[in-house]
């Protein structure tokens, strides 16, 4: 059905209430959607191949949550010739099923059959309709028969958790459980669920049981616990058949195999975890475990672990179906045969293990002797659950597994483990298809593989199989997961490809360096061009020079290359639609139960057709599962689209895109939209291939490339162009055919002057062709486009703007920036405000610096318990050290994002293992120091993770990021680094992209200080520094680049031009080198002021007039040629004064400590003892700064910082006399004190730290704002209500403020008081003592109070009193 | 419209009219408000459309009118810093004081269709805010008496003492006892900024009252 019905369907539905009294429109509806079903059915039944007649004459009706979902129930309805109600109808229903009921129900329902939707089941496999009386939903008596009754039972035992795990579990139940159950006493309730199975298999167990040579003495025992059930079925299980049978019939063998994987898993590796597995189990289950049982009861004992999601989808239904198709249990018999053959050769190693087992299970006789397929099966899981990998490699892996314990995953692709089906393969997979988490484990029966060929792919990192084995010690875990974590990394093909980028910059970078070692390169390209020029007549020649521009860069662009990659080598899929996809072919998967994948389109639908704000977006959700989904549940229009694949298409060619097929859409919408599409698997190897040759011709060109993707560049054509005379069209033409020729693959090129419009113009070349656009023709050309294809305009930004009636780019032009800026920030705003005028300045970069590493996994996270979730986060913090190690940097800003189900969001999302409906959270803590370590990495998540206080069971995705990233690139920009750098550079060495531009200071600074600067003016940087460091800089370090940012402006004190080593100034970073020119550009003019205008304006009131200042800050400017240190230097605030101020006193230095220091830095010191004296005065004025220190008190983890500083400098920390507070009082202006408390930060910002100020876009703005107008503004905000949303922002979303936030507010606060603005100072605290003392980190309270001691001090100054804070 | 500047001759005028028409009503209020004089003396009048409590005892609002009638040349000329309300217990010791902070805003332009019906409804906000203090406020002790303090800018007192406004309305500087409170806790009130006048209220309330 298409998902037009199936909105028309829901519609109708919704109306539901309103209209169920009017019996005409029931009446109608329900025998429309007799009809449909009618209609359906055999669609379905042509669909699945198999069907049958047992249920004629049966009309269910599904009440309530069932397991399978109705929609299942429906389906096999449909198959089996039965009817399917949507409504119930006394007269005609015959059925009810449920699961449950609520009490009221049951006495409505009275007299009428309530039964078990196992019976379907059980029915389906039997191949005949069952009686239903022992599935009666209500009939006590029966209760230790039924299943569920059992389950019930025996989950009281267990803890109310698996109550659900087990249900779902009976279900699934195939005649392998059977056989299982059969052996386990009549204590579990897995007896239960072998009643159904035994009907059937009677025949076939005969002669299994004959076949196999043990009986095993348990089921002998089943059998006498359970004489309804035909015992001699139970028998067969335990046999050696009932494992060859399991691979047959997999689909509905499977759910409870799986189980008995997570069981299995704990036992695996070594005896201790078998002996703990063991434990759990027992624990578990209550006492059920028997020897040969053991392993069945690992069934229901996974379930325990698992936590019982409700979710859990036991049956994949469409496993079911093929079982069911199976008509007779002899066609059974059959397969079992042939299958049986293959499956003894993995048995042999599997008994290995099994072994052991013994051991543990004393009580299991019967499994040492037997060897019995459920031992085997045991090990196999085994090895299969240890494994994070796919599911497909696990049954290889598992036989390995057994013998080796633990294997480490083998990457195995996924196509290999559909096609094993038929050999013992197919067990593994059945086992494979687990999840690590467990919650799912028993939903994925095996045949996943071949049924929901999607399920398999490859990216399924099997992530969190680990996980099922929750019960493991952690050390186990995290091996398990850690695997997992990498296994996730080496298969997720999104991941690999996008690691690509990197790697080929990184090609880029070397070609670069090779050339300049080359000394030149050899352009094969470009010579062939040079030739091309040549041959060509003069005329010509004439207008390509003339045509040539001055600047130029060429966008080129594989067209689809996934696919014209894909089908290289298959020209038969020429012009034909074709996908890349991982799914197999097959549109349709199984429904896993649980999923609800309508409550999730609807939300995508609402939340995308009318972006509104996020509560409305909740109540849709809250809405949806109570009231719609029961609908959906009992409407058979709607699982048609639920069963569609889920897989998404990666590529798809320009054939397919014309039938309506979009990348990233689910191939099973696609094939309905296109039913000739083809799918082509992925070839990663074959993309490198091609992206690399692509590479290599391009650089054949020229090197000045950047790399956007695999399958994308940016090439500045300026050079290449002027230098051989070409035209762009000619360039572009040669390296299409390059390109063509070398890997038969098509590229399109847009040309441009500037990076967006070669954008742009690409649009226009595909598929397949070139353009350039030019200048001239830009603005009629952007006008119409619309504001969506511009670089940057998501669909999120599209939708906000679409809100604003903006569409094309000609409605963006008519946007003032400043309301573009309001809306989307400055930054964003400024871009989009010159993106729509066709304008870009950003250049073509081979070199990139990384701003951040993460590393994250949103697919498959099933955390059942907190340690699991702990031990992911702890390998998944190993995952990003190694790729921090990779980039050779260090981050000090860790971020952990995570996705949490979003509340009332179904448990299992529509995509197998997908991440659903999910809320973003993500928390930021810095560390104390930059770090690469995977440990400390761990262990501040973990700490984040355990502050948001979540349901680890909620958890959908899990992510890391670190960030203020450090590294080699400075490195690489001196290799001179010089090691003896002074204290301040130890300090400041922990910003991140600080040493880059330190490093050149020490040289500086050292000749500063031998240098004629006999006036004693401090230069800037103050050798004084160090000391202070102890407490303050390391606070400094860590503010955050807002506040830098917000500074940074104002603070940059650059010497005059002639001063400058230009190639210094190339070496830094672009920003970093923006904005000393543009301090430049403003200092024009106004040289003899050393400070800049901003500082002046806001300081305004006390600074200019105290005399010294102007000296000392004039100084460093004019005199220090360092580069290092001439980058930002602080204007007014002569650093050197306040920094010298925090020496401290000479008495109390350490004589020992500072005979230790090297020399440059002893000199130094003194100097600056011998400055302190000179300027007292000015340091009494600038002692506020004082304040930071306090603040750190409060502050995380400073404490720490501290010692270690004490420790590295072995400096007695400073005295810092009176507190900070008093010492403010003392000075007149509270704006005076703040701002040199905020000083020595500034510096090291400016300095140090150009990736993190340039990730802040809203600083210029509040720059701006500061020097424009004096209304105090709090990052940029200014309305109550912006400060208000700020503030609960950052109350909600940090668990730990930062110092530098807090003195941002409070400086805020300042401003208020001197604005004379009471009123909103008095409101803005009472908000924040609200929302901070409502927190629940104490660190919050303790943040409030600093804030408003410190406002009060300023009160207290300019008012002689304090706030009454009620 | 008529623009009108700084520079013409009634715009102090204009500002200080209509800031002492308000203070003259803050005062009043705040009078019944805090319970100074017994609330049988005053009625309900309307002002800035609002209900406001005024007094009707002849002597006490000459008081009042006088003081500010002494007070608007210092507006005139933004000599005024703040305008001071202060409320004492029975041995002349502050216990409260409504403080009006005064300054003019660094850019005067007045466009009269505007500025009337804004400035009047800031104005109504301070009115409304001064109605609801009691809640932000300790009560004050019984017989209690007020006093109203101006703070000038610079040399602003000597030009009062020359040029008295009216003869025998003397002003003189306040006694330190009155001037100075013990433990003094803020609150602000309100807080407005207009075209013409930039002006916050904040109370300053003694912390033990008794």
């Amino acid at each position: 059905m298409s998902r037009d019905g199936w909105m028309k369907k829901k519609a109708s539905a919704g109306g539901d209430n309103g209209w169920a009294e009017r019996g005409g429109y029931m009446a109608a509806k329900v025998s429309k959607l007799d009809e449909q079903f009618k209609l359906d059915a055999p669609r379905e039944k042509r669909k699945e191949g198999a069907c049958s007649s047992i249920f004629s004459g049966v009309a269910i009706y599904v009440n309530g949550y069932t397991e399978p979902s109705a929609d299942e129930l429906r389906r096999l309805m449909m198959l089996h010739g039965g009817q399917f109600h949507v409504y119930y109808s006394r007269s005609k229903t015959t059925h009810i099923i449920a699961n449950n009921l609520p009490n009221s129900k049951i006495q409505e329902l009275k007299g009428e059959k309530v039964i078990r939707p196992e019976w379907i089941t059980d029915s389906i496999k039997a191949g005949r309709l069952l009686p239903y009386l022992q599935y009666m939903l209500y009939a006590k008596q029966k209760g230790l028969l039924f299943p569920g009754m059992t389950l019930r039972q025996t989950s009281e035992i267990a803890g109310p958790s698996q109550l659900n795990a087990r249900q779902k579990l009976h279900l699934p139940q195939r005649s392998v459980q059977a056989s299982v159950l059969g052996r386990e006493p009549s204590s579990s309730g897995c007896q239960n669920n072998s009643v159904p199975v035994s009907s059937h298999s009677v025949p076939q167990s005969v002669q299994h049981s004959s076949a196999t040579t043990q009986p095993s003495l348990s089921a002998s025992g089943q059998l006498i616990t359970e004489p309804r059930h035909r015992n001699p079925p139970h028998t067969q299980p335990l046999s050696n058949p009932s494992l060859t049978k399991q691979p047959h019939r997999c689909p509905q063998s499977t759910p409870p195999q799986e189980a008995e994987l997570k069981i299995n898993g704990l036992l695996q590796t070594s005896p201790d975890t078998k002996s703990h597995s063991k434990i759990d189990e027992v624990q578990e289950c209550g006492g059920k475990d028997h020897p040969a049982g053991a392993s069945r009861v690992v069934k229901e004992a996974p379930l325990s672990n698992g936590h019982a999601h409700l979710v859990n989808g036991a049956l994949k239904p469409e496993e079911l179906c093929p079982a069911a198709d199976q008509p007779s249990a002899d066609g059974d018999l059959l397969r079992r045969r042939a299958k049986t053959s293959p499956d003894k050769p993995q048995s042999s190693p599997v008994q290995f293990h099994t072994k052991p087992d013994p051991y543990e299970f004393p009580h299991s006789p019967p499994k040492q002797s037997d060897q019995s397929p459920d031992l085997e099966e045991q090990s196999s899981s085994q090895g299969a659950e240890q494994r994070p990998k796919p599911p497909p490699p696990t049954h290889h892996e598992a036989a390995k597994a057994s013998e080796g314990h633990l294997l480490p995953k083998q990457p195995q692709t996924p196509p290999q483990l559909d096609k094993t089906h038929p050999s013992p393969a197919s067990l593994s997979l059945s086992y494979s298809s687990v999840r690590l988490n467990g919650s799912h484990h028993d939903a994925f029966p095996s045949d996943a593989a071949s049924l929901s060929t999607a399920n398999t792919t490859p990216d399924r990192p099997a992530g969190n199989s680990s996980f099922s084995s929750s019960s493991k010690p952690s050390a186990q875990l995290l091996e398990q997961t850690g695997g997992l974590i990498s296994e996730f990394y080496s298969h997720s093909r999104l991941h690999q490809i996008s690691t690509w980028r990197t790697g080929f910059s990184e090609y880029v970078n070397e070609l670069h360096s090779k050339r300049k070692a080359a000394g030149g390169a050899c352009f094969p390209g470009k010579d062939r061009l040079r030739k091309l020029v040549a041959q060509r007549p003069t005329d010509s020649q004439g207008t390509s020079a003339a045509v040539s521009v001055k600047s130029c860069i060429l966008h080129v662009d594989m067209d689809c290359f996934f696919v014209s990659v894909g089908i290289r080598h298959r020209p038969e899929l020429k012009g034909k639609p074709v996908a890349v996809t991982s799914n197999r072919g097959q549109a349709r998967v199984p429904l896993r139960p649980g999923a609800n994948p309508q409550v999730e389109m609807q939300y995508y639908q609402r939340k995308y057709t009318h972006p509104q704000p996020e509560m409305t977006d909740d109540d849709d959700l809250h809405r949806t599962p109570s009231q719609e989904s029961p609908d959906s549940h009992a409407n058979g229009m709607l699982q048609e689209t639920a069963a569609l694949s889920m897989a998404e298409i990666a590529s798809c060619s320009y054939e397919a895109r014309q039938a309506g097929v979009r990348n990233g859409m689910f191939f099973g919408k696609a094939k309905q939209l296109c039913p000739t599409l083809q799918s082509v698997p992925y070839d990663f190897e074959a993309y490198k291939e091609v992206a690399l040759s692509m590479y290599e011709i391009l650089a054949g060109y020229t090197h000045d490339i950047e790399a956007l993707s695999c399958d994308e560049v940016l090439i500045d054509g300026s050079a290449l162009l002027a230098e051989v005379g070409v035209n762009p069209h000619d360039l572009a033409k040669a390296i299409r055919a390059d390109i063509y020729e070398k890997t038969g693959c098509c590229a399109s090129v847009g040309m441009g002057s500037n990076i967006l419009l070669a954008r742009l113009a690409t649009r226009k070349a595909k598929p397949n062709g070139q353009h350039f656009l030019k200048s001239e023709e830009v603005d009629d050309f952007i006008r119409d486009l619309p504001v969506t294809s511009l670089p940057g305009v998501g669909p999120v930004m599209g939708r906000k703007l679409a809100a604003m009636a903006v569409r094309s780019c000609g409605d963006l032009q008519q946007v003032s920036l400043s309301q573009l800026q309001k809306k989307f920030g400055p930054r964003t705003g400024q871009t989009l405000f010159r993106f729509c005028r066709g304008l870009d300045d950003r250049p073509v970069r081979y070199e990139k610096e990384r701003k951040s590493v993460s590393a994250e996994m949103n697919y498959n996270i099933r955390f059942t318990k907190v340690d699991e979730a702990e031990c992911f986060l702890t390998n998944l913090s190993m995952e990003v050290q190694k790729r921090l190690q990779d980039a050779g940097l260090r981050g000090r800003r860790v971020t952990l994002k995570v996705m949490v189900r979003k509340v009332g969001a179904p448990l299992e999302p529509a995509k197998y293992g997908g991440h659903g409906i999910c809320d973003n959270l993500a928390r930021t803590v810095m560390l104390a120091q930059s770090t690469d370590s995977g440990q400390l990495i761990a262990a501040a998540v973990i700490k984040l993770l355990h502050a948001m206080k979540l349901q680890v069971q909620d958890l959908r995705g899990v992510g890391i990021q670190v960030q203020l990233l450090e590294g080699n690139q400075s490195v690489r920009q001196d290799g001179n680094g010089l090691r003896k750098r002074s204290i301040k550079d130890l300090l400041f060495g922990q910003e991140p992209s600080a040493k880059s531009n330190n490093r050149d200071s020490p040289q500086e600074k050292t000749s500063s200080t031998t240098a004629p600067s006999a006036c004693s003016l401090p230069h800037p940087l103050s050798p004084a520094e160090p000391v202070p460091g102890t407490s303050k800089e390391q606070p400094a370090s860590r503010q955050t680049p807002k506040r830098s940012r917000s500074r940074l402006n104002l603070s940059i004190e650059v010497p005059s031009p002639s001063q400058v080593d230009r190639s210094v100034l190339e070496a830094l970073p672009a920003e970093l080198r923006e904005q000393v020119e543009q301090s430049w550009t403003r200092r024009d003019g106004r040289q003899n002021n050393c400070r800049s205008p901003g500082l002046q304006l806001s300081t305004a009131n006390s600074r200019p007039s105290s005399p010294p200042r102007p000296a000392p800050a004039s100084v460093p400017a004019l005199y220090t040629p360092p580069v290092g240190t001439l980058l930002l230097q602080i204007p007014n605030q002569p650093d050197s004064p306040g920094i010298v101020l925090e020496l401290p006193n000479f008495s109390q230095v350490d004589p020992d400590v500072f005979a230790a220091l090297p020399k440059e830095l002893q000199e130094e010191l003194k100097s600056a003892y011998s400055r302190v004296t000179n300027i007292q005065p000015q340091a009494k004025i600038l002692e506020p700064k004082n304040p930071l220190l306090q603040l750190k008190q409060p502050g995380v983890g400073l404490g720490r910082v501290k010692r270690r500083y004490k420790r590295k400098n072995a400096i007695s920390p400073v005295k810092k006399g009176a507190s900070p507070l008093k010492k403010r009082q003392m000075t007149n202006s509270p704006a005076k004190t703040l701002a040199p408390a905020i000083k020595p930060i500034n510096i090291l910002k400016t300095e140090t730290d150009p990736s993190t100020s340039s990730s802040h876009p809203d600083i210029p703005e509040s720059v701006t704002k500061l020097i424009a107008r004096p209304a105090p503004a709090l990052a940029g905000a200014c309305d109550l209500t912006d400060i208000k949303t700020l503030l609960r922002e950052w109350v909600t979303t940090i668990t730990e403020p930062m110092e530098e936030d807090i003195l941002q507010v409070v400086k805020y606060c300042t401003d208020l008081i001197e604005d004379k603005d009471l009123e909103r100072l008095d409101l803005i605290i009472k908000y924040m003592k609200r929302i901070m003392q409502q927190s629940v980190e104490s660190v919050w309270s303790m943040a409030f109070d600093f804030i408003l001691d410190n406002v009060q001090v300023v009160v207290q100054q300019a008012y002689g009193s304090t706030l009454k804070i009620a | 419209m008529t623009t009108l500047t700084r520079q013409d001759l009634n715009f102090g005028q204009v500002v200080a009219d209509i800031l002492c028409e308000f203070l003259e009503v803050a005062i009043h209020l705040i009078l019944y408000v805090r319970e100074v004089y017994p609330s049988g003396i005053f009625q309900k009048r309307k002002k800035y459309n609002v209900p406001v409590q005024m007094s009707c005892h002849p002597e006490l609002n000459q008081y009042i009118q006088d003081t500010l009638h002494c007070v608007k040349p210092l507006i005139e000329k933004n000599d005024a810093e703040k305008v001071v309300v202060v409320i004492m217990d029975k041995e002349h010791h502050p216990v409260e004081r409504f403080v009006f902070e005064i300054s003019q805003p660094p850019l005067l332009s007045i466009s009269s269709d505007t500025l009337l019906s804004h400035v009047e409804q800031l104005l109504r906000a301070f009115i409304l805010k001064i109605s609801v203090c009691d809640a932000v406020l300790n009560n004050n002790p019984p017989g209690c008496s007020f006093t109203v303090l101006v703070h000038t800018r610079d040399a602003a007192t000597r030009n009062m003492e020359k040029v008295q406004v009216i003869k025998d309305f003397p002003w003189i500087v306040a006694d330190e006892q009155e001037v100075h409170m013990q433990e003094p806790r803020l609150i602000p009130l309100k807080t407005m900024t207009s075209d013409i006048v930039k002006m916050q209220l904040y109370v300053e309330e003694r912390t033990q009252k008794t």
